[in-house]
């Protein structure tokens, strides 16, 4: 246990978490939503991730032609190329995501099938899309080029100063432009699908099927139309997601979804699953606790410190950490 | 009654057929015999499976175009490098009885995973390519691969201070940091580096940290970089993730010297991590590159597969040939080309003659090289 690279280099790390946490909370708004309304943890969102992030590669790649070792791209040619890969991303995954609960989950919840069936289809679902990106690659990791150049924007290396014999460390303080456009999209992003299931009339929709199925109905809400919807925008944010991993870490895998969806299924857990909110602070507060974690343990133990965490807080708090308190802002 | 009879008879007819279906292939067995390759040739470590595979390949077909009394054929066995595959897929291996000897494993772990299955009777003599972990010919270790395990290259006994000297050399105050990635080959080799380091008699080594294979963010080690202001890292790993990590060190301002062991030296490695981050990265493994080996082989393997050859298929091709010489002695049985190839003496591509003691590694001194990225490609930089 080493607590000085922490201390000197805490707002680095900090800010490293906070970027990484935010595309959990990307993710686990997926499956966040999702549960609100159906109470079905739907594992296939780490896939239609995968998925995501292949589709923001093949963006780049295939549509705009850039090589492997493309200069990184400047002005307006790179806001519309990112903004591009990041919405083909999101429509893939919002795309995915609608088809997989009319292929795989509508039928059985008409017919009444109990929620087993449902997560087993779900389960099924995921490994399907995994195995058949696997086939299609051989397993092989996909690149994408660099686009957006890494750079600094503030770079502080960090000092200490003594005061009499007491030495005072001042932490490093980095802020790179990747992981700055990830936590600022990303902030907008969520707090857009906050206000939106909060005040339209589609997100009012939602919240009347997450109360109860039946009475939202008898009050003339279409459950099909407010479902498909429910997966659609949780498949944007996961999308969303996806372009933003392959901005900061630019490459995949076919089974990248594992452990980032695994990732991101803790952070809405610990955040309390089905509130939105809970998954924006799940999210941030399980990838800093990853970066802390890997610095004063090793790297090797930070998955064993999150899961210890997660039951310590489930322990205390099994409804996760915002589970009763925002209880009105729950989807 | 009847049909009882009826049934009786079918299934003695099916019994007899199913008798004279295995008798067959055991008739045929003196004219076609055939040699696995088993490594990684899926997955993101299948260039090093791939490179190798077609050493194999380019060596069987030289042999087969000469007209021999016993042809041979290829079986190509994917563990993806990893030993939980390789656990699954060995016990198959080893019961085809067809299969007279194996080129590989190609991995460490995937080696050790798979050792019970081909050291069960009828033993299957295995020829390593690329497997460096010492333990692996250490009688005093469980990982010990005999009566079966032999290798064509050095092992990682010679390669760990190898790897120090090359990843020091020309750095005036060495701070170096040692990360592994937790598999078997990565955490011997480190076991080796570590103390070489530390006899340097000045205090080199400034920390070590363990990642987990297929990690996608290295902030927090290279927080423990930075901060210890180490200008040398060696990372012991594969060169999937390896890529990976230059890609971000470099990404995060590190100036200094990366070097890493033969399992990052990879063609792809450059690919993976950009030009830019890998320019300079050094490399030592215990390979001759066939185009230094045998420029005429060379021509040949880019006229077969329009390709380059890679790390280890040279190696490949050698092992390759020493079972394809038991053969030729008319050892066609598992137990008779074991028997032969532990006292052979093979003369290899480069010109050199090998043979192996009793452990399963060469005689001999035994030979590393040392490469490194320059221009976009990787270059033998010489002896390590």
């Amino acid at each position: 246990m080493d607590f000085s690279v922490l201390v000197d280099q805490f707002f680095a790390l900090t800010i490293d978490g906070i970027a990484l946490g935010f595309i959990y909370s990307l993710i686990a708004l997926g499956y966040t939503m999702v549960y609100g309304v159906l109470r079905l943890i739907n594992f296939a969102n780490s896939e239609v991730f995968m998925l995501g992030t292949f589709a923001t590669i093949l963006t780049s790649k295939n549509i705009f032609g850039y090589a492997d070792d493309t200069e990184p791209l400047t002005g307006m040619k790179l806001a519309y190329t990112l903004l591009a890969c990041m919405l083909v991303s999101m429509l893939v995954c919002a795309i995915t995501g609608v088809l997989v609960e009319i292929i795989a989950y509508r039928r059985l919840r008409k017919m009444g099938s109990n929620r087993l069936t449902t997560l087993i289809s779900a389960i099924g679902v995921s490994i399907v899309i995994s195995e058949t990106v696997r086939i299609f690659t051989s397993s092989a990791p996909a690149n994408n080029p660099r686009l957006l150049d890494k750079i600094y924007l503030i770079s502080y290396m960090g000092t200490e100063v003594n005061i009499g014999s007491v030495r005072i460390p001042i932490s490093a303080f980095e802020v790179r432009l990747d992981t700055l456009l990830v936590i600022v999209f990303a902030v907008l992003l969520l707090i857009g699908v906050d206000r939106f299931v909060k005040h339209s009339r589609l997100g009012k929709g939602i919240r009347a099927v997450s109360m109860s199925e039946q009475n939202s109905q008898l009050m003339g809400v279409n459950l099909n139309k407010v479902v498909s919807s429910t997966f659609f925008i949780a498949g944007l944010m996961t999308g969303a997601a996806s372009f933003f991993y392959i901005t900061v870490y630019e490459s995949t895998k076919f089974n990248v979804g594992f452990e980032l969806g695994l990732a991101a299924f803790t952070a809405a857990v610990l955040g309390g699953i089905g509130n939105i909110r809970g998954a924006f602070f799940g999210g941030i507060a399980l990838g800093i606790l990853e970066i802390y974690a890997a610095t004063v343990f090793g790297t090797q133990w930070k998955a064993v410190t999150a899961f210890v965490v997660l039951v310590l807080v489930l322990l205390f708090k099994p409804n996760g950490l915002f589970g009763e308190s925002l209880q009105q802002a729950r989807v | 009654m009847k049909k009882n009879k009826v049934l009786a008879l079918a299934i003695a007819g099916a019994l007899a057929a199913a008798s004279a279906a295995t008798i067959a292939p055991a008739a045929q067995a003196a004219d076609t015999v055939k040699i696995a390759f088993q490594g990684p040739l899926t997955g993101p470590e299948a260039q090093t499976g791939t490179d190798e595979v077609r050493g194999v390949k380019l060596a069987l077909k030289l042999y087969n175009a000469t007209n021999p009394a016993v042809k041979v054929e290829l079986v190509e066995v994917d563990d993806q490098g990893d030993p939980a595959i390789a656990g699954t897929v060995a016990p198959g291996v080893a019961k085809d009885t067809s299969i007279i000897g194996m080129v590989g494993a190609a991995y460490s772990g995937a080696t050790i995973a798979s050792l019970p299955s081909y050291k069960a009777a009828p033993a299957l003599a295995m020829i390593s390519p690329s497997a460096t972990r010492p333990s692996l010919t250490d009688p005093t270790s469980p990982d010990y691969g005999q009566p079966v395990f032999h290798r064509i290259v050095s092992n990682d006994a010679l390669q760990g201070p190898a790897l120090v000297r090359v990843a020091t050399k020309g750095v005036s105050k060495p701070a170096v940091y040692v990360v592994d990635d937790q598999s078997s080959y990565a955490t011997g080799l480190r076991d080796v580096v570590v103390p070489t380091i530390g006899d340097q008699g000045i205090k080199w080594l400034v920390g070590t940290d363990s990642v987990v294979k297929g990690t996608t963010d290295f902030s927090a080690v290279i927080a423990k970089i930075k901060k210890v202001k180490a200008n040398v890292v060696i990372y012991t790993g594969y060169y999937a993730d390896g890529a990976k990590f230059a890609k971000q060190l470099r990404d995060k301002g590190y100036k200094g010297v990366l070097a890493g062991g033969d399992g990052v030296l990879n063609s792809a490695f450059i690919k993976l991590a950009g030009t830019k981050a890998a320019t300079g990265y050094r490399f030592t493994a215990p390979t001759t590159p066939l185009d230094i080996a045998s420029p005429k082989l060379t021509a040949e393997f880019k006229k077969e597969f329009k390709a380059d050859p890679g790390v280890y298929t040279t190696e490949a091709f050698d092992a390759t040939n020493m079972f394809l010489a038991a053969i030729k002695a008319g050892k066609t049985t598992r137990a008779d080309v074991l028997a032969y190839i532990k006292t052979m003496k093979h003369k290899n591509t480069a010109g050199v003659t090998i043979s192996f003691n009793k452990n399963g590694d060469l005689n001999g001194a035994g030979l590393i090289n040392a490469f490194v990225v320059k221009g976009g490609k990787i270059v033998l930089s010489g002896l390590a």
